[in-house]
Formats: structure tokens, sequence, C-alpha cells
């Protein structure tokens, strides 16, 4: 049987902004398993990013229980959740969020020096990752000197430096063109199938959701069950 | 923290202009400290050198500007323990132009009989010494003003008074070398007298006493004799050490001291809400990368190193470059006519202990300046961050 990497019980997520009471999330129930590669599929506000921010202990539940790789994260103070983060948990942002000032090998070694890695392994992880996505050649440019699709693909390597044990991305085409996205989910697909990473991607478009294994939608901060889409899909 | 280091350099050449400003803000304020505190090392904590340290100085209680009796002398010299006593006297005066500040160094009226004893660290060539002994009209220099105002033995010297009515007409004798540099002049006291003339009561007042004593021991026992000796007499005197008595003419001024902590704290504050401006700007800008760090597994304990780090990093170099431009401001007090009036400015530097004190301000000015826009951000949740458009 395979082994489950998140696995949630009655999420739910509640917030207060303007005087205006928001359900987020409600009583979600969802289970994922080792070298699956999940598309969190529905409608702006549906509560996707939201249910990925719970994943990855960046947000903290109102009321349910959330056990990513066994490790229920509503006991762990925020110096934990950090170094648990950092152990274990790759996150890819829709507009890449590279640190400007640093090149791309620099922002790629930035999570491991939370490890006790040398000098001289963090840059051969950081190189071996950057040839990974195929940026090999890149190694030392700005971020503002390369494309969208470059950028994006450093932030893939920057995710996957540390071997995390779950990558978690949020509209990671969603500031890309057709062909630059069509690379980057060719190469989460090549994560997922050739390294077993697994993989929760959070996306909007249909066509980005073919490239994972399974889908799940929400709607209206409910997560619809398996199979079911929203009455609107098309 | 050191991990960080190159991360924290990046972060501070980010915006080179603002932190070059910020840098230089820093600079000259802590250029302004340094200069304080190498002041008011060099006043309050200098040591006296071993034939200053058995001086003393004995001027009217009130005020240098009030004058004692020269008949004090005989009855100074019978105090146990003393050497010499040698009368001394301001004159001030004009010489030639008075807008050139050259001209404008301190000439004394002195006994020439004395003067080499309670100055023993002066150096003066026999024939010198003896023309001074001899000469009314005589006067010694020493050699800095010779080099400064191209003198040399045989000159007249015309000093108009001020203080004084009386011109004197000086006829340069010796040239004495002296360890402390100062550009100074020493004029026969008795020439003064004579040029006063016999009925003018100032003839027989003196501006100050300086007492020789046989060792240094002896020092606070004769100050306090001299004082007890006219306490109650019309002209009561007060009496101090050499260093005590430059620092009571500086402080003509007023409080030196509380003057010297009031600038210091005055130029801390302001350096310290600059400097808290811009690093809570910059933290602001950069609250997006906060959340991403935090995304990536950096602690709020390791963020908090990191923006303090930034701001302490551009505060020690602030600091640093502050201390260079101390030293040089130092350097062209020590040769400044300042010196000659006061003689804790002709060792004015800034010593290890200014340097180390310098840095350690700039590294709480740094520390301080940034501690609550470095604590709001390590504490703002990742989303929060995330959201933030700078």
């Amino acid at each position: 049987m395979a082994e489950t990497v998140i696995e949630t019980h009655q999420l739910t997520k509640e917030f207060v902004r303007d005087a205006f009471h928001v359900v987020a999330l409600k009583e979600v129930d969802i289970t994922v398993v080792r070298g699956e590669f999940v598309a969190l599929m529905g409608p702006s506000g549906s509560g996707k990013s939201t249910l990925l921010h719970l994943i990855a202990a960046m947000d903290r539940p109102t009321s349910g229980e959330i056990l990513v790789l066994g490790q229920n994260l509503r006991s762990l103070n925020d110096r934990a959740i950090a170094k648990w983060r950092n152990a274990h948990i790759g996150f890819i942002f829709q507009s890449f969020n590279l640190i400007p000032v640093l090149s791309a090998i620099e922002n790629v070694e930035l999570p491991l020096k939370l490890t006790n890695l040398s000098k001289k392994e963090r840059l051969e992880h950081a190189t071996t990752a950057l040839q990974l996505v195929g940026l090999g050649d890149r190694l030392h440019h700005l971020p503002r000197q390369l494309s969208g699709g470059q950028e994006q693909r450093v932030a893939i390597a920057r995710a996957i430096v540390t071997d995390p044990d779950l990558v978690l991305a949020d509209e990671p085409t969603g500031n890309l063109d057709a062909g630059s996205a069509q690379e980057v989910l060719t190469l989460l697909s090549r994560l997922n199938k050739e390294f077993a990473k697994t993989i929760v991607m959070v996306t909007h478009d249909p066509h980005a959701a073919h490239f994972a294994t399974k889908a799940r939608h929400l709607e209206k901060a409910e997560l619809l069950p398996e199979g079911q889409v929203p009455a609107d899909w098309k | 923290m050191f991990r960080y280091f190159p991360f924290i350099l990046k972060n501070t050449l980010r915006n080179r202009r603002r932190s070059i400003l910020t840098i230089s803000s820093i600079a000259v304020s802590l250029c302004i400290l340094g200069v304080l505190m190498a002041l008011y090392q060099a006043m309050f904590f200098g040591e006296p050198t071993p034939a200053q340290a058995l001086r003393l100085i004995t001027r009217h209680r009130v005020s240098l500007t009030q004058p004692i009796p020269i008949s004090y002398r005989e009855k100074i010299q019978r105090i146990p323990g003393v050497r010499g006593v040698m009368a001394w006297q301001w004159f001030g005066g004009v010489y030639k132009d008075r807008r050139d500040p050259n001209n404008f160094f301190p000439r004394f009226g002195a006994e020439p009989e004395f003067f080499f004893q309670v100055y023993p660290e002066f150096q003066i060539p026999d024939d010198e010494k003896q023309a001074f002994q001899h000469e009314r009209t005589g006067a010694v220099i020493s050699r800095t003003l010779a080099d400064q105002m191209h003198f040399k033995l045989g000159d007249r010297i015309t000093l108009v008074g001020d203080i004084f009515p009386v011109t004197l007409d000086l006829k340069l004798v010796g040239i004495f070398d002296e360890p402390s540099h100062a550009a100074i002049l020493y004029f026969n006291r008795a020439y003064l007298r004579d040029a006063l003339g016999a009925n003018n009561p100032r003839q027989n007042e003196v501006g100050a006493f300086l007492i020789q004593a046989v060792n240094a021991d002896d020092v606070p026992r004769i100050a306090d004799t001299v004082d007890r000796q006219f306490d109650n007499s019309p002209f009561p005197t007060r009496t101090e050490s050499e260093k005590a008595f430059q620092l009571s003419f500086a402080a003509f001024v007023g409080n030196l001291k509380l003057f010297i902590m009031a600038i210091f704290g005055a130029v801390t504050f302001t350096v310290l809400l600059v400097s808290g401006n811009t690093i809570s700007m910059s933290v602001r800008e950069r609250i997006r990368e906060v959340g991403i760090l935090k995304t990536l597994g950096f602690t709020p304990g390791a963020i908090l190193s990191i923006i303090l780090g930034e701001s302490v990093f551009i505060s020690i170099v602030g600091g640093a470059l502050g201390c260079l431009l101390a030293s040089g401001i130092c350097g062209v007090m020590r040769k400044g006519p300042g010196g000659n009036f006061m003689a804790a400015l002709r060792t004015l530097e800034i010593s290890p202990a200014v340097a180390v004190l310098c840095i350690a301000t700039a590294l709480l000015i740094g520390l301080i300046s940034s501690s609550l826009p470095a604590w709001s951000a390590s504490r703002t949740s990742i989303l929060d961050s995330l959201r933030s458009t700078g």
C-alpha cells in the first residue's frame, strides 16, 4: 500500500476580512499518496491556494486535522515549522519569487544555507539542480537576465534542491507564455515520473491538469468528490 | 550568521545610493563622536608628564581673570615641599595685524630666574638662557613659534597691550625646544611691571603662580595648604594641577563635560533616527522577500539576524570611516592654534580605546535602529509578507 503523504480531516479555514467573515476552506478531507501528481483545480476563490498554503504550513487551519508526511502541523511552533518546511517541502510560486540580487545558483543555494552542507557541497547541489532543469549554462545569471520560463525553472531548481518529499506548486504556469508553460509542466511531470516526487499543483488550466496523475476540484471552499467537476466546468 | 554574510552584503549593495548616503551620515556622525570622545579622553583622562605632575598653578578662586597679590609668592615658597614658585601673567596684546590668525599666539609674562626651573623640560642653550635672565626686554619663544613666524634671535617683537595699557618692545633672545610643540612666547614680567609705572596698582598683581613641588606625592598637600592659607584673605585662591588648570581655562565656554555629553547624545540620537528610518524603508520594500525566505524554511531568528546583520554592517562601515575622518581631524587640531592654549589638544588622537568605543557605538546604532523593523519583519506571517507589494 502506498505511503500517505498528505491527509486532512474536516480541514477548515475561516478568516475575517474588513468585518466580513469568510470561509476559505470547508471541512476538506483529502489524501495524497507518495508519487502522486495531483492537480487542484477550481475557480478563483474556491479555496485551492488556501489548501496548498495549509499543506505547506504557511498558514494554520481554523479547525480540522492536517497530517503531512505523518506530522501533525498544528503541534509545531513557528521555528519547528520553518525547519520542517526546509527539510520536506519545495514550493513553486506563480510569480517565480526569485531574489533579484542573487544569481541563479545563489537563489538555488539559499535553502541549502539552512542545512549543514559546506559551501562547496551547496554549490555542487545547486549546480546539479540547475542542470536538471536545463539551466546549467545560466548559473551566474541574475533573474533579470533570464526569461520568464527560465526564471520559473530556476524556481523549480530551488524547490527541489533540498530533495524534498513534497513539491507544491501554486499556478506555476500562470505568468508564462504557452511555450514556457509547456516546458515547466514537462519538467514537473519528469520530476514526478523519473524522480518519484509527490507533487500538488494548483491550476486553473485544464491543459496543465493533464500533466497530473490525478485532478481534484474545489468549488465554494469545498472539495468535490473524486472524479466530480463543477457544473459549469468546461 | 556568517553563512548569510554574502547575502547581507548583496542586500546592502542593492540600493547603492541609499547605502552610500546612510553610510555617509553615520560616518559624519561617528566622526563628530570620535573627535568628542578623543577630546574627552585627552582632557579628562590624559596622564600628565613627570614634569607636569610636579607643577601646580595657583590663581584667584573666583576666576582666572581676577589677579592675586605678588606678595603671596613668599608665603607659598615657605610651604614645605615647594621647590620653586614663579609669577605668571597672561598678557594678551596685539602683534601686528590682529586679523591674521597667525599673529595670535599666547604671550605670558614670566620670571626668567625661575622659568627654566619650573619648566625643566624646556631645552635652551645656556647663553640664551643667560640673555633671558639678564635682558629686561628679552623674550624667549618655542621652536614651533619661531618656525611658524620665521623669527630669529635678535628680532624685535612689539606687542600692543589690550588688557594692559602698555606697549612692549621685546627683543628675541632665546628659542627653546619643548615637548608639546606649542607656539608660545614668554617675556620678562619685570619689564611689564616697569612699563605699568610705579603708581599703577597692577604692578603688584599677578595672574597666577606656577609652583614646582619636590615630588608628586606632595602635590595634593601643597595645593591644600596654599588655598587654606589664603582662605580668609580678600584674594582667596584655587590651586590645581596644570591639567586641571588648563581645563578651567577651557571651562570659560561653560561646563565642558556636559557640553560634550550633550552633543554626543544629540548626535547619537539623530543618527539613530536616520538609520532607523532607512532600515525601516529598506525592510518595507523587501517584506515580500521575507515571505519567500520563510517559505524556503528560514526561521524568524534567521530573518532577524539577516536584517540586523545588514544594518550592523552599514553602521560599522560608517563607524570605521568616521574613525578615519576623526583621526584626520584630530591631526589637524593637534597642529592648530588651539593647542597653544590647551595642552590636551596637542595630544589629541583617536586612541585604540576611542576607536573601539566608536565602533561599539556604531554597532549599537545598527542594532537599535534595526531591531524594531527586523523584529516586525521576522514576525510577519508568510502570507501577509507575500501579499505585500513593497
